[in-house]
């Protein structure tokens, strides 16, 4: 059995704002998330190289009771503020979320380095108290499938779990196996994403990387440059976002409001390196996705690349578009707007891609001045412009040699 | 009774509760609650509970027996 499978409600925390008219507001104003970093952690912070990052630096109010808030690592603080409004905006009723149809896919990089690295101060505490110094709900807080429980925990949500956890495919991931899980009638709706939290580990292992930008510390909102001459490098940032997805016919029977449709999926690894970029296994996704589709690449008109700003990955990400879409489809880096949010990028950028959907329109790449001539190849949006999307692919590619696409079709 | 009636409107929101009712039935007193409470007590004594009176800390029920506890494992 395949079913349809659509969006019925979506919702994103992002470095440039969490309501849908602000985050438009600010994508067509060319507004940028990052800002200077100035947390002092006493960590790492004042060793890295890289000041820059995509900051949620508004207040969140989240009204969660004590029940629910005494395992809630900061990550899930996100992750169940997304798929609360994600539950509200949809309209499921309580009885659906507890009736077994309904499931959660939801992730992280690795659960809570904030609540980690408050575990591992036993190993360093003068005075000895040892394993004590570890509280009771550390674990639940830290442990990397906390935002998919806490999830169900606070909605009372009983039907499967899946909390995939592959670094920047976590979130694209886990709307795609969602789709899957709809698709074969494994359940009727899931709430899908993913989220990471503020943390200077993740910047720190990019910066050794020299993976990082550090050429705009001091404009921040000049970085990152995806398919830019002068990128240097990605921006980590924080959030989350949410979608939910259900079957179109237990859309249309409860009256729920369509918002677009997931008609593709396909995740494949290069099968080697763990850190380069891969071409020909992007290009492999690609075709796959398609297939998946039953879509020719001359019906996609939008493409949200995975665009870190690193010298060769958009480099490689372009040849591969090139090779399969040629230069037709409108290609945007969401990343120039918010940084690179980890394991959140792949539900951000696709709830951005469906906003522009429905308002029919393209914004530019951000700080994309010249373009690099290694990825000249491809239908960059450099203006803002009225574009009527049908069909949008989102990218997005991670450590481990992971590759995801995401195939989206406007409800008309 | 007063530290114990403290650290469960502060920690756990139990304002006043019935002293021989069941924590979990009437306050949603779960497991994780009761964990912490443990940590709470352990520094109210001042030493680390044992293996054992934990094991047996988690037949507790209700405030009353709480407060037993407590005076069953003071130094």
């Amino acid at each position: 059995m395949e079913r349809r499978v659509v969006i019925t409600a979506a919702s994103a925390i992002t470095p440039i704002g969490r309501e849908r008219e602000e985050i438009l507001r600010n994508l067509l104003g060319g507004v940028s998330g990052i800002k200077r970093f100035t947390q002092q952690d006493d960590l790492l912070a004042p060793y890295l190289h890289s000041k820059v990052y995509g900051l949620v630096d508004y207040e969140i109010d989240y009204g969660f009771s004590r029940k629910y808030v005494k395992t809630l690592g900061p990550v899930s603080y996100y992750a169940c503020q997304a798929a609360k409004e994600v539950i509200a905006q949809a309209g499921l009723s309580q009885d659906m979320l507890s009736s077994g149809r309904v499931g959660v896919a939801f992730g992280s990089t690795h659960g809570s380095p904030t609540v980690q690295r408050d575990i591992y101060e036993a190993f360093f505490d003068n005075e000895r108290r040892g394993y004590a110094k570890i509280n009771a709900t550390d674990y639940l807080k830290s442990m990397v499938h906390t935002t998919a429980v806490n999830i169900t925990r606070m909605f009372g949500i009983t039907g499967r779990v899946i909390a995939s956890c592959t670094a920047c495919t976590t979130g694209s991931q886990s709307i795609g196996y969602g789709y899957e899980a709809v698709k074969y009638g494994l359940q009727d709706a899931m709430i899908c994403g993913a989220a990471d939290e503020r943390d200077t580990t993740t910047v720190a292992v990019f910066d050794n990387l020299l993976a990082c930008s550090t050429a705009f510390n001091d404009e921040p909102h000049r970085t990152p440059r995806p398919f830019d001459v002068e990128r240097d490098g990605l921006v980590v940032g924080e959030g989350a976002g949410a979608v939910m997805l259900e079957d179109l016919e237990f859309a249309r029977a409860r009256g729920a409001a369509i918002l677009a449709e997931v008609i593709g999926f396909a995740c494949c690894n290069n099968g080697g390196d763990l850190i380069l970029p891969n071409a020909d296994g992007v290009i492999r996704t690609i075709k796959m996705a398609l297939e998946n589709a039953c879509i020719r690449p001359e019906d996609v008109d939008f493409i949200s690349a995975h665009a870190t700003a690193t010298k060769v990955g958009d480099v490689v990400e372009a040849q591969a578009i090139s090779s399969e879409y040629g230069d037709r489809p409108v290609v945007v880096g969401f990343k120039s707007y918010i940084g690179h949010t980890m394991s959140a990028c792949g539900a951000i950028e696709t709830i951005f891609t469906l906003y522009l959907m429905q308002e029919g329109i393209v914004v530019p790449t951000l700080n994309l001045e010249e373009v690099d001539p290694r990825c000249g190849m491809i239908n960059h949006s450099l203006k803002v412009k009225e574009l009527p999307i049908a069909i949008a692919s989102v990218h997005n590619f991670a450590f481990g040699g992971v590759n995801t696409v995401l195939l989206l079709k406007r409800w008309s | 009774m007063k530290f114990i009636l403290g650290i469960l409107k502060d920690e756990f929101e139990i304002v006043n509760p019935d002293l021989d009712a069941n924590l979990t039935e009437a306050y949603e007193f779960d497991s994780i609650d009761a964990i912490a409470l443990l940590e709470y007590v352990e520094e109210f004594i001042n030493k680390p509970l044992t293996q054992e009176e934990k094991k047996r800390a988690m037949e507790i029920r209700t405030v009353n027996q709480i407060c037993d506890f407590i005076e069953s494992v003071l130094p």
